[in-house]
């Protein structure tokens, strides 16, 4: 199918994963918000967490140029023997 | 229950999540143009997205709420339902089976049927499945809106009133408009950014859970040794926490509803159907068991890790001393009481949603309410923030549990009841558009389930019930028609609904120890009581399994064959092997299965 998944799930935890770490910076030392955490300012470390894995997806799945172009026909009926589509 | 107070982070963590799954839906509709596109995504999704979507769509209530109430109740024995009950059915449906669903070019599970045996036996399947998908959903719909109500989610912002009906009617808009709009694509789509989400969402639970309650060994020293070993006690049903022995566990979970689910399910095989080519549909199931194996660490232990706050062994094992960490549990609600057989941890007491009192069982005991074990987990350690994940993650599963069902049920409407019943000679764009108007009334008539599911404390043990009576005596048919080329679609049909008719009268001349009877079993007349749900779940399955296969076999040797060249492609003996030549040792599609099995092995010898 045309739209590479890795493109959405890249951008979603790039910006759950910004939210948070922009949030956790923000928060950074709030000892009365971060007890239930054991005392450990979770949303920065997790939301950088996220936004790494979220880069390396998004970049991954920007490689890929042809789903930019969706016309028809698509790459996987332009005559492929193997019947597999360019993923 | 206090209501959660969640702050604008949270919500806007929910909205981004909300927004992208209907996105998605939006950016694929260009893309759905024939019924090809829309009730198959074209055959054209690579291996690693149908295998995560695989087990995504399996990933709904009964998953991650139903998983981690039963890691709370019965402990790490829960891990039997991925390392028995699923794995070893994944592989197999991988090597062996799917050949036949991919190269038969049938569209749906009903529709092999039709090809393997004949209309009837594809009538049964088509409308039992049918049936069960809707109620599925239901159920994954109903816990959601009972869940969001139970938290207080819309406190303050709705009327008390309407919040169970105002999650329902949302849950449901959103789930039909993204596959409304992107058909089988965007559901599988969706359920790989639910699976990520999940994973985020419950890894850093489990994390600080640990952390807190000193790691394993701590939970191991916390809780009773039957919470902490899974094959101890296995010997007899009176002796372990499932209440099943394991002749029963084996045969019941293990072998006929682990294989009559993952082999034969429409919801989960329509995610390797969708596959770009063969290989890739061989590869899906067995790309899907491996995070499937470790599964349990995200859902079942934090069951375990909220009953061990609070809960203190005594005796040899409490000699060592309290693990460093569980100092935190000072902090606990006044409900964390300790039962050194029992455990509840901060698992809180049911309460009766009309008069707000606990509930007292029949020896005047508080009834706990597992499926709160995770929620309450996730209040408990996530400070706002992460919160708004947890909860993301916690509503990415209900709403994947909602939409694979939805569209397996509406390619099986359209394909195998619609188009073989109705209207035999419609056009394409007919076809396509009876599949949104499926879509539509799949997610009406789930709406309507929703509101008639009541009675079970436990989502999984009404889930298993629903598919032992219906999966169940299926494998039987499957296994026959695909390896034995003699079975006749009369034998498979006199099977089938013989095998059905088997699990109902089982089910209602059988009765669990101290349930009453009615929905739990014993509505005919009690003539054996099993000592709990779930050994009468598995031994259900195990009489519909042996009931169809010997009434198909000896209905087949009474009727006559078909020719062996219509088999061909259909039936293991009269089919060539998928060619394997240019691929390496490591890249075939059994040795993956072998490694898989054998890491299965070991997951259960450690924790045995």
């Amino acid at each position: 199918m045309g739209l590479d998944i890795r493109i959405p799930l890249g951008l979603i935890f790039l910006i759950i994963g910004g939210i948070m770490a922009i949030f956790g910076l923000a928060t950074h030392g709030d000892a009365a918000l971060y007890a239930r955490s054991l005392d450990f300012d979770i949303n920065l470390a997790w939301g950088a967490i996220m936004i790494l894995f979220g880069a390396i997806m998004f970049f991954a799945g920007k490689r890929k140029k042809w789903q930019d172009t969706p016309a028809d026909p698509r790459p996987w009926e332009k005559g492929d023997a193997t019947g597999k589509a360019p993923h | 229950m206090n209501a959660t107070h969640l702050t604008y982070i949270d919500w806007l963590i929910m909205l981004v999540y909300f927004a992208f799954v209907l996105g998605i839906g939006f950016a694929l509709k260009r893309y759905m143009r024939t019924s090809n596109d829309f009730f198959l995504a074209g055959r054209s999704i690579p291996a690693w997205v149908c295998g995560l979507a695989f087990i995504s769509a399996n990933l709904g209530a009964q998953e991650v709420i139903g998983m981690g109430a039963s890691g709370a109740k019965y402990g790490i024995v829960t891990s039997h339902f991925y390392w028995i009950g699923a794995i070893p059915a994944m592989c197999f449906v991988g090597i062996f089976m799917m050949p036949f669903y991919y190269g038969s070019k049938a569209r749906s599970v009903p529709e092999f049927l039709r090809l393997r045996f004949d209309e009837k036996t594809r009538a049964v399947n088509a409308f039992s499945f049918a049936i069960m998908t809707i109620l599925s959903s239901g159920i994954s719909m109903y816990a959601m809106a009972l869940l969001i109500q139970t938290l207080g989610l819309f406190k303050g912002i709705l009327p008390d009133a309407m919040i169970f009906h105002v999650s329902i009617v949302l849950s449901a808009l959103i789930v039909l408009g993204y596959i409304f709009l992107g058909g089988l694509t965007s559901a599988i789509y969706n359920e790989v950014l639910q699976f990520f989400l999940i994973v985020a969402g419950f890894l850093p639970l489990v994390w600080i859970g640990l952390r807190n309650v000193g790691g394993w060994q701590g939970i191991k020293q916390t809780l009773p040794a039957s919470f902490t070993h899974s094959w101890r006690g296995m010997e007899h049903a009176n002796t372990n926490n499932l209440g099943v022995e394991w002749v029963g566990l084996t045969m019941g979970l293990g072998f006929v509803l682990s294989f009559g689910y993952w082999c034969t399910n429409f919801l989960v095989v329509q995610r390797a159907m969708a596959a770009d080519s063969e290989e890739s549909a061989r590869k899906v199931p067995l790309i899907a068991t491996i995070p499937k194996m470790f599964f349990p660490f995200l859902v079942i232990l934090p069951g375990l890790i909220a009953v061990s706050m609070g809960s203190h062994m005594t005796g040899a094992s409490s000699a060592a001393g309290q693990p460093a960490g569980v100092t935190a549990t000072a902090s606990l609600p006044a409900s964390a009481v300790t039962d050194m057989d029992h455990p509840h941890g901060i698992v809180p007491v049911k309460t009766d949603p009309i008069t707000g009192k606990a509930v007292i069982d029949s020896n005047g005991q508080p009834v706990y309410n597992y499926d709160l074990t995770i929620p309450v987990m996730l209040l408990h350690f996530f400070p706002t923030g992460i919160l708004g994940l947890g909860l993301t993650a916690l509503l990415a599963s209900f709403m994947s549990g909602m939409a694979g069902n939805v569209t397996a049920f509406n390619t099986v409407w359209t394909y195998d009841i619609y188009q073989a019943y109705i209207n035999r000679k419609g056009s394409d764009a007919h076809y396509l558009w009876m599949g949104r108007m499926a879509t539509v009334f799949g997610v009406a008539l789930s709406v309507a389930a929703a509101y008639a599911v009541t009675g079970f404390n436990n989502i999984m043990d009404a889930l298993q019930l629903v598919f032992a009576l219906v999966n169940a005596p299926l494998f039987a048919t499957f296994l026959l028609g695909m390896f034995w080329k003699r079975t006749t679609g009369h034998g498979a049909f006199c099977g089938l609904t013989i095998g059905t008719l088997g699990a109902f009268i089982h089910h209602g001349l059988t009765l669990p120890v101290g349930d009453a009877v009615g929905i739990h079993g014993g509505w005919i007349h009690v003539v054996h009581h099993y000592p709990s749900d779930m050994a009468q779940n598995f031994w259900t399955a195990i009489f519909a399994f042996a009931i169809n296969f010997i009434v198909t076999v000896v209905i087949s040797l009474l009727t006559k064959p078909r020719p062996e060249p219509e088999l061909v492609g259909l039936v293991y003996s009269l089919t060539p092997r998928p060619v394997e030549t240019h691929l390496e040792w490591y890249q075939k599609p059994s040795t993956l299965a072998i490694a898989v099995l054998a890491v299965a092995v070991v997951l259960n010898l450690i924790f045995a």
